[in-house]
């Protein structure tokens, strides 16, 4: 008799992972020119939601470099690759119910649509960092522009190779009378943003 | 030797002083209290660097010198330090940052078998569980991940390796971000399993086996892939015409014994709960 009862066990998804950790899953994209800052924000939004008891994890085109895509070169299908790869892990980090912060240059604005699309619309937070050439460019934080200008690396976005901006992007954060906001400032707008479309509970 | 103690809230607190070798990084999980040597040694320079979420004040203990976000760039150690040894830097969330909120150590649960062995059922059991417990599991699935990350891949033998290989990458991310990551695969070679081991911190990657012969896997058949394999409408399936070489050294074996009170996809569940259980990793 009891062969015949079968016990189906129901899967956990989406809805019971953002009831436990009382938030939505998303994707927030910082995207801008290399020196723009979006590892600064990046980190001090992971900070702020911590703070807030979110949980949040970054992912950074530099470090996934060495581990999921260090198969991948600089080569523009490579390019796209990494974009791409980045997005799928962002949209099952999204689907866990982790606030996902992915900072990367990611200049063309095709492949971040094509993340976009990825992900259910509205669970895809782009953020621009729209800090200007010369602000980045003063600032180099990693030596690159001096080699890009010296012709030492070829293709560098922003010297060599386009910067596509967003046309439609959920937030922009630029300078303010030629000062950029500080990161806690710019973290906060973030927020605010996640916390009016409902990310930060859960519905 | 003179001896300066700090009440902080969390995250952290970093002292940077050369009789501590580099560098101290003391974490109190709460307002506490730190006590931390200072040298009366003019030559050694101390910096005290703190590391706090912003605008949490940082305070020090009656008689000593009270830190705060604001006033940290004025305070000076021993008296006669200058305010610029003292730095203020911004800390970022680390791992343990997030196995205390969530309360749990982040690992990676890969279930190996043969198709049919009961792998996704497992993990099912297994996803449930610990959700009653509060805990937070995600399950990546051979087959899903194939419809997204690993869409690009067919099953040539290099895209399987590379299969597994990004399978195992996703897996220690997550592991990273303190979730028990469930990965529910075939993965039928030893050598694939153990480079996805050794990505991960000893003891993060729980190896478990579902030990299950083929005649039973091959009875069930979900997906009735051993029949099609029969047919020859298969090539290379696992258990048919490509082998299955068994773990020689996993964590958990979850062995087939036929008694369906004793191995029921909720037994099987807490026998891996247990092992978690006693390596700390449902704690934070």
């Amino acid at each position: 008799m009891s062969t015949n009862i079968f016990w189906q066990e129901s899967p956990i998804g989406n809805t019971e992972r953002q009831k436990l950790l009382n938030q939505k899953g998303c994707v927030v994209w910082i995207t801008g020119l290399s020196g723009s800052g979006k590892s600064t924000l990046a980190c001090s939004l992971s900070r702020e939601l911590y703070t807030r008891g979110k949980l949040s994890y970054i992912l950074d085109g530099d470090n996934l470099r060495h581990g999921l895509n260090k198969d991948l070169g600089f080569k523009a299908e490579d390019r796209v690759e990494n974009i791409r790869r980045v997005g799928e892990v962002a949209k099952l980090f999204a689907d866990a119910g982790l606030i996902c912060v992915a900072s990367l240059i990611s200049p063309y604005r095709k492949d971040r649509d094509a993340c976009r699309e990825m992900m259910q619309g509205s669970s895809f937070i782009e953020v621009y960092m729209n800090m200007s050439l010369q602000l980045c460019e003063a600032r180099d934080p990693k030596g690159l522009y001096k080699l890009a200008r010296a012709g030492k690396i070829k293709g560098f976005t922003g010297i060599d190779d386009p910067y596509e901006s967003p046309l439609n992007c959920e937030i922009e954060l630029k300078e303010k009378e030629g000062e950029c906001p500080s990161p806690v400032a710019m973290a906060e707008e973030v927020i605010s943003y996640l916390e009016a479309k409902g990310f930060l509970q859960n519905q | 030797m003179e001896r300066l103690a700090i009440r902080a809230s969390r995250p952290s607190i970093f002292c940077s002083l050369p009789s501590l070798h580099g560098g101290s990084h003391r974490r109190p999980l709460r307002d506490g209290f730190l006590t931390l040597p200072t040298s009366s040694n003019a030559v050694d320079n101390p910096k005290l660097v703190v590391k706090t979420s912003s605008f949490h004040p940082v305070s020090a203990q009656a008689s000593l010198t009270a830190f705060s976000e604001t006033n940290v760039k004025e305070e000076r150690i021993n008296g006669d330090k200058k305010p610029e040894n003292i730095m203020w830097h911004e800390s970022s969330i680390c791992r343990c940052d997030r196995q205390q909120l969530l309360q749990q150590k982040g690992c990676v649960i890969w279930i190996t078998g043969l198709s049919g062995s009961g792998k996704s059922t497992v993990a099912c059991a297994l996803s449930k569980a610990l959700f009653e417990r509060g805990k937070l599991t995600y399950t990546l699935d051979g087959d899903n991940v194939r419809h997204g990350l690993n869409r690009d891949l067919t099953f040539k033998a290099e895209d399987r390796t590379e299969n597994i290989r990004r399978i195992g990458e996703v897996a220690k991310l997550f592991a990273d971000v303190g979730v028990i990551c469930i990965a529910s695969l075939i993965s039928p070679y030893r050598r694939d399993r153990d480079e996805c081991r050794s990505l991960l911190p000893e003891g993060d990657f729980v190896e478990v086996f579902m030990d299950v012969p083929l005649s039973v896997c091959e009875s069930r058949d979900p997906k009735g892939l051993y029949k099609l394999a029969r047919a020859g409408k298969i090539k290379g399936f696992t258990g048919i015409d490509d082998p299955y070489e068994a773990p020689l050294n996993c964590e958990v074996v979850l062995k087939h014994t036929g008694d369906d009170d004793s191995c029921s996809p909720r037994q099987m569940a807490e026998n891996i709960i247990s092992y978690l259980q006693d390596k700390g990793y449902l704690e934070g």
